[in-house]
């Protein structure tokens, strides 16, 4: 049995058309199932359990980049097999998954290639596409090996499904989802002019499995759209936590 | 006008090529301090400051102005910065005009460009021909040694 989670913003108007031509496809391929209507204070993570007991075998995400990133990192740890069908603007993780935006990615979900994703973990809450820590004066210490600090500021990018590049003066840094590792990208202000725009020195990047950022005043966190104040967190890569359908153009 | 913006979107994007299919590299950029055993996979870039260790079984570069007080170990490197201790590459070791080493090299290829300074014995590996002098020079000392005690004796009779 299949289980559509719709987000909030599928209501408007414009996308009335787009979500009836899905469905009807839907329906074409005999997966069509409950729909489910997300609110701002939904808990993904209870409906999914909820619907688990009454017996789904298949829950499926639609909406963008926030909606997959909002129930991902609440039902991460549900063991049930996701789908996702990207609609509207902001889905660059459906680009890294392989699956095209709009109709076209029911035909995806209807071919079931399933695949196991790795996910960030941070303070005992998951986090699918990226992790943001805002300019703090941090330190990191990776893998309990080493330690890394700055003079100036910093702003930290942990990328995990959501695709990062940097384009700088001299060089050009990318990187690439489920490699088995995060990626995190240390960003030094250097300055900031008076119209509040920051000026980067280039990145430092250091792959790592589990990192502890800590600082002396709180710093600002934002992991796939939620925002915490912390002091200390922990960051490891869960390997293999979801479950999901993706398509064969996939980027990893 | 006067609005705040972060800014970052000029300088970051999310439209990534993933047909530049490099392996991704660790930095250190330049204000950046790394304390401990540093170690990787990967390639390393080093334009800041590293204390402790540097390990990696690929590429590491030092950047000019970049400082290392770690015995260092690599698969090849490129020096241009200063290094403090200890220099042993598996294969390839190039400094640039503007490398600092004080510290032992070991490696098996060297190329040193005019101005590099080098601080500390450099070994090489593969230098057979040495070796063999050395079996013979240390032959040779024996049979003088035998030859005076045998006068020594020679005489006391």
């Amino acid at each position: 049995m299949y289980v559509y989670l719709y987000d909030d913003f599928l209501r408007q108007k414009k996308y009335d058309l787009l979500v009836k031509a899905m469905e009807t496809r839907l329906t074409d391929f005999g997966i069509a199932g409950k729909i489910i209507r997300l609110q701002n204070f939904t808990n993904a993570k209870a409906v999914i359990d909820d619907e688990i007991n009454r017996g789904a075998k298949t829950i499926v995400i639609v909406g963008n980049d926030r909606t997959f990133g909002n129930v991902l990192s609440r039902a991460a740890t549900c063991g049930i097999l996701f789908g996702f069908l990207p609609v509207g603007p902001d889905n660059s993780i459906a680009e890294v998954l392989g699956i095209p935006v709009g109709e076209k990615a029911c035909d995806i979900l209807a071919q079931r290639r399933k695949i196991k994703l790795d996910t960030g973990w941070f303070n005992n809450r998951y986090f699918v596409s990226r992790l943001h820590i805002l300019p703090s004066k941090i330190t990191i210490e990776y893998d309990e090996k080493f330690k890394v600090s700055t003079n100036y500021k910093s702003e930290l990018i942990i990328c995990n499904l959501q695709p990062f590049s940097w384009k700088g003066e001299k060089q050009e840094y990318m990187i690439h989802p489920q490699d088995g590792k995060l990626e995190a990208f240390l960003l030094p202000i250097t300055k900031k002019s008076l119209f509040g725009k920051y000026k980067y020195e280039e990145p430092s990047v250091f792959p790592f499995e589990e990192m502890i950022v800590s600082a002396k005043t709180p710093f600002v966190v934002d992991a796939d759209g939620k925002i915490s104040k912390e002091t200390k967190i922990k960051i490891r890569l869960a390997k293999k936590r979801v479950e999901m359908i993706v398509g064969k153009e996939r980027k990893f | 006008m006067f609005q705040k913006s972060s800014s970052k979107k000029d300088e970051y994007t999310s439209n990534v090529n993933y047909d530049n299919n490099d392996n991704v590299e660790t930095v250190v950029g330049p204000s950046v301090n790394v304390e401990g055993d540093f170690s990787s996979e990967g390639n390393i870039v080093v334009k800041g400051t590293v204390s402790g260790s540097v390990n990696t079984s690929k590429l590491l570069t030092v950047e000019d102005g970049a400082k290392i007080f770690a015995n260092v170990k690599a698969g090849n490197a490129h020096i241009s910065g200063s290094v403090k201790g200890n220099v042993k590459v598996v294969d390839r070791l190039d400094l640039s005009s503007t490398a600092q080493i004080l510290g032992d090299i070991v490696c098996k290829v060297l190329t040193v460009e005019s101005g590099a300074l080098i601080q500390g014995k450099v070994s090489m590996k593969g230098l057979e021909i040495e070796e063999k002098q050395t079996k013979k020079t240390s032959s040779l000392k024996s049979k003088v040694k035998d030859l005076v005690e045998d006068n020594d004796e020679g005489e006391t009779v």
